[in-house]
């Protein structure tokens, strides 16, 4: 397998879903400061329906998630099943419908969410038609997967394909069931459950979206990307096969655990919270086995930019999937749910786990994908820095600012009354907002700096290549 | 690093993918090892202490008999037998005996802090400071008066007072002028038109209003509706306040809080909390 047979993959896809991933981040995360800083200072509402938090951060999780996740686990899927496999993609104009039907999805989040058309299920906003059209664009990604898989040169599955498809399986079944809804207009559809059957649904998704989209697709590429990076054969085959399995039956449970305390059965939630705190360990024996895949090669850290993004990232991810099980304790539940913890929670998982890992991917395919080296590894130095000051200032923020305002919520003087009013937690809340929101600002500079590297080295690649064009035919 | 240790001294599966992907034969290490059987191990635990597995027509109930409804009345038993003291008193009691009582008032005090945060502070202020078309309460002004039942009629009832509208058929351009200065003067008493264009009946000779109607005083230099400056004072003789026959008319109505949205005692507790914000009389 050398250079030869990488002139037969299908290549241009995976970079468009490249460029695609890095604007998105940018945006993405644009979004998410400028609804930071709403929280921080209500005046940026400007008094419009459009701009107000209620519309915009639903546009900023899409946008996160759906448009930065979306198009980084099908440009890092396409393009590592082909170099696993050995073999181009089972179908390139299937690949491109998947490029354009899923960039299209996102501009209709872009147009509906402002407006206001939902249905007001989080991470699951988008109005039935475009359900549809999630289903159908998701299933021909996978489909391509699946079939490239099956037409494979190499004797086994690499393992980075396991999550890929654990992934795409899970997904498809959980958004068309948490999606099924009787439409009673071109933008409105009521659910199929109703009570807290629609509750136990929605959040059966909703953790799931984190569990298998943001995190088994994540170790997907983390199982491609590090060994790769390292230049050394991962870890533990045993660890591997192990951590998956148990991921894979243990992630669906989950989602009971947003919903203590609340109308949905006790013995709902208690397998909720004990099979959540049972990942702990599985989800570390994803993070050793990236880590351990340095043994010997540490000293790498000190000159490959791109590397530390990644083993960042997995420090980040053994942080976050242990303190979520902790989160989801009846006991522990009781003060974090509602505050801003769960905030500082999902964005440790967010900023630190999934966009580094995704920072460290999109490097190391510019430079392969365009045939070059980045236009300036300082530059990705600084998004490094970028990134994990942005990530600390803002989950710090959120941890003393949900912690303050649990505290509140329940104290009670000596009469047996509550101490604060709701409003007086609020105010309370400011600093931390303000603190939030630069640490965004900060996050966003990084993302900011990378696109501007990608495109310089896009530009210079292309340039080189004329230039190389040029004194052949001379 | 001591050889045992080191990855790289045992072999790969074999298998070799995109050039120099490979997986070594490592064992997970132990504490991993140890740590997972303890996982699933804490899972059975766990789902024996706590109501857990689902049956066919009910689930296993644990065997500590715990479930949330139980924890949340115990924690609400707990916090009501600090309160029962004083709480049990409340409803016997009208709002102007639990004012006489220090210990009483003392505690509605603090119980109503939060009731008036949630109900009342969103347009009246912090503290009673009061806001921009909403009324001060820390202080001794009063439109519908300042003592205890006056204060607690207001929360059970609530008020919505009215004044006409005195621009068109009533009032010149010219008049309504000559009125607006005077009463930015805070001399209002001695311009001729307040009398003769009837001001004065709900006003008062003196100015100073009635509380029985809510009408506001007009010589003390403190304003209903902010900012109080001529050009405000120029707007409510004009279009009225609470007119119905006039869509420009100020908005001015405090809502009664009975009729379930408070219970009778809350509504009694608010009544001291906000005489004693300062300005009860």
């Amino acid at each position: 397998m050398g250079t030869a047979q990488e002139e037969t993959y299908n290549f241009e896809v995976v970079r468009w879903f490249t460029v695609m991933s890095v604007i998105y981040l940018v945006v993405g995360t644009l979004v998410g400061v400028y609804i930071a800083s709403e929280l921080a200072w209500p005046v940026l509402n400007f008094d419009l329906a459009e701009l107000s938090f209620g519309r915009l951060r639903p546009l900023h999780t899409n946008a996160v998630i759906f448009a930065f996740g979306g198009c980084v686990l099908m440009g890092t899927a396409f393009y590592t099943v082909q170099r696993t496999c050995g073999v181009s993609l089972w179908s390139n104009k299937m690949a491109w419908f998947t490029f354009w039907g899923w960039n299209l999805i996102i501009v209709s989040a872009v147009i509906t969410l402002p407006l206001g058309i939902t249905q007001g299920k989080e991470y699951a906003e988008l109005e039935w038609p475009i359900d549809l059209a999630i289903a159908v664009v998701w299933l021909s990604y996978s489909i391509n997967f699946f079939m490239t898989v099956l037409k494979r040169k190499t004797s086994h599955i690499y393992v980075s394909n396991w999550f890929f498809l654990g992934m795409m399986v899970m997904i498809t079944y959980l958004h068309v069931v948490n999606s099924l809804a009787i439409p009673v207009g071109m933008f409105e559809s009521y659910s199929v459950f109703s009570g807290v059957q629609d509750a136990m649904i929605q959040w059966w998704w909703g953790h799931n979206a984190v569990g298998f989209y943001l995190t088994a697709g994540f170790l997907g590429i983390m199982y491609y990307f590090v060994p790769k990076q390292v230049n050394r054969p991962v870890f533990s085959y045993r660890l591997s096969v192990i951590h998956f399995w148990a991921l894979m039956f243990g992630y669906v449970w989950l989602g009971a655990h947003h919903l203590q305390y609340t109308a949905l059965p006790d013995w709902t939630g208690s397998l909720g919270a004990a099979v959540s705190l049972a990942m702990i360990i599985p989800s570390w024996g994803g993070a050793i086995n990236g880590m351990m895949t340095l043994s010997g090669a540490w000293d790498k850290l000190r000159t490959d930019y791109v590397l530390r993004f990644l083993i960042m990232s997995l420090a980040f991810y053994a942080m976050s999937t242990f303190e979520g099980p902790v989160m989801s304790v009846k006991t522990i539940n009781a003060l974090s749910h509602y505050t801003d913890w769960t905030i500082g929670h999902v964005h440790s998982g967010a900023l630190g786990w999934v966009a580094m890992v995704a920072a460290g991917a999109l490097y190391h395919m510019v430079e392969r994908l365009w045939n070059t080296r980045m236009y300036s590894a300082s530059l990705v130095n600084m998004h490094f820095w970028l990134a994990t000051i942005g990530t600390v200032v803002y989950i710090t923020a959120m941890w003393v600012s949900g912690i303050m305002q649990a505290l509140m919520w329940r104290d009670y003087t000596e009469f047996g009354t509550l101490t604060y009013t709701f409003a007086e937690s609020v105010a309370a809340m400011h600093p931390y907002y303000a603190m939030r929101a630069i640490g965004g600002m900060i996050y966003w500079l990084g993302g900011a700096v990378m696109l501007y590297n990608v495109v310089m080295t896009i530009r210079t690649a292309s340039d080189r290549r004329e230039v190389n064009a040029a004194t052949a035919n001379a | 690093m001591s050889e045992k240790k080191n990855p790289y001294s045992v072999e790969t599966t074999g298998h070799v993918w995109d050039d120099n992907l490979g997986e070594l034969l490592n064992e997970p290490p132990t504490w991993w090892r140890i740590g997972f059987h303890a996982s699933w191990i804490f899972v059975v635990l766990y789902t024996i202490i706590y109501p857990s597995w689902p049956l066919i027509d009910t689930h296993f109930k644990g065997v500590t008999g715990w479930t949330s409804i139980k924890e949340y009345k115990e924690d609400l038993k707990e916090i009501e037998t600090v309160r029962a003291k004083y709480e049990d008193k409340l409803p016997g009691m009208s709002a102007a005996a639990i004012l006489a009582d220090d210990e009483l008032s003392n505690y509605v005090v603090r119980s109503a802090k939060v009731l008036f945060g949630d109900n009342c502070a969103a347009c009246h202020g912090t503290g009673g400071a009061g806001n921009p078309g909403f009324p001060v309460l820390a202080d001794d002004v009063w439109l519908y008066g300042g003592t205890i039942d006056a204060i607690e009629q207001s929360i059970v009832n609530g008020r919505k007072g009215i004044m006409p509208k005195m621009g068109g058929m009533q009032l010149s351009d010219v008049e309504i002028n000559k009125l607006t200065a005077a009463i930015v003067d805070g001399t209002v008493t001695s311009e001729p038109l307040y009398m003769e264009k009837g001001c004065v009946a709900c006003h008062m000779p003196d100015g100073k209003g009635m509380a029985a109607m809510g009408s506001a005083n007009l010589t003390d230099g403190i304003w209903r509706f902010a900012p109080g400056t001529a050009e405000s004072v120029k707007y409510t003789i004009k279009h009225g306040v609470n007119d119905a026959s006039d869509l420009l008319t100020r908005k001015a109505e405090m809502p009664n809080f009975s009729g379930g949205k408070l219970t009778e005692v809350e509504m009694k507790k608010l009544a001291v909390y906000v005489h004693k914000l300062g300005g009860g009389q």
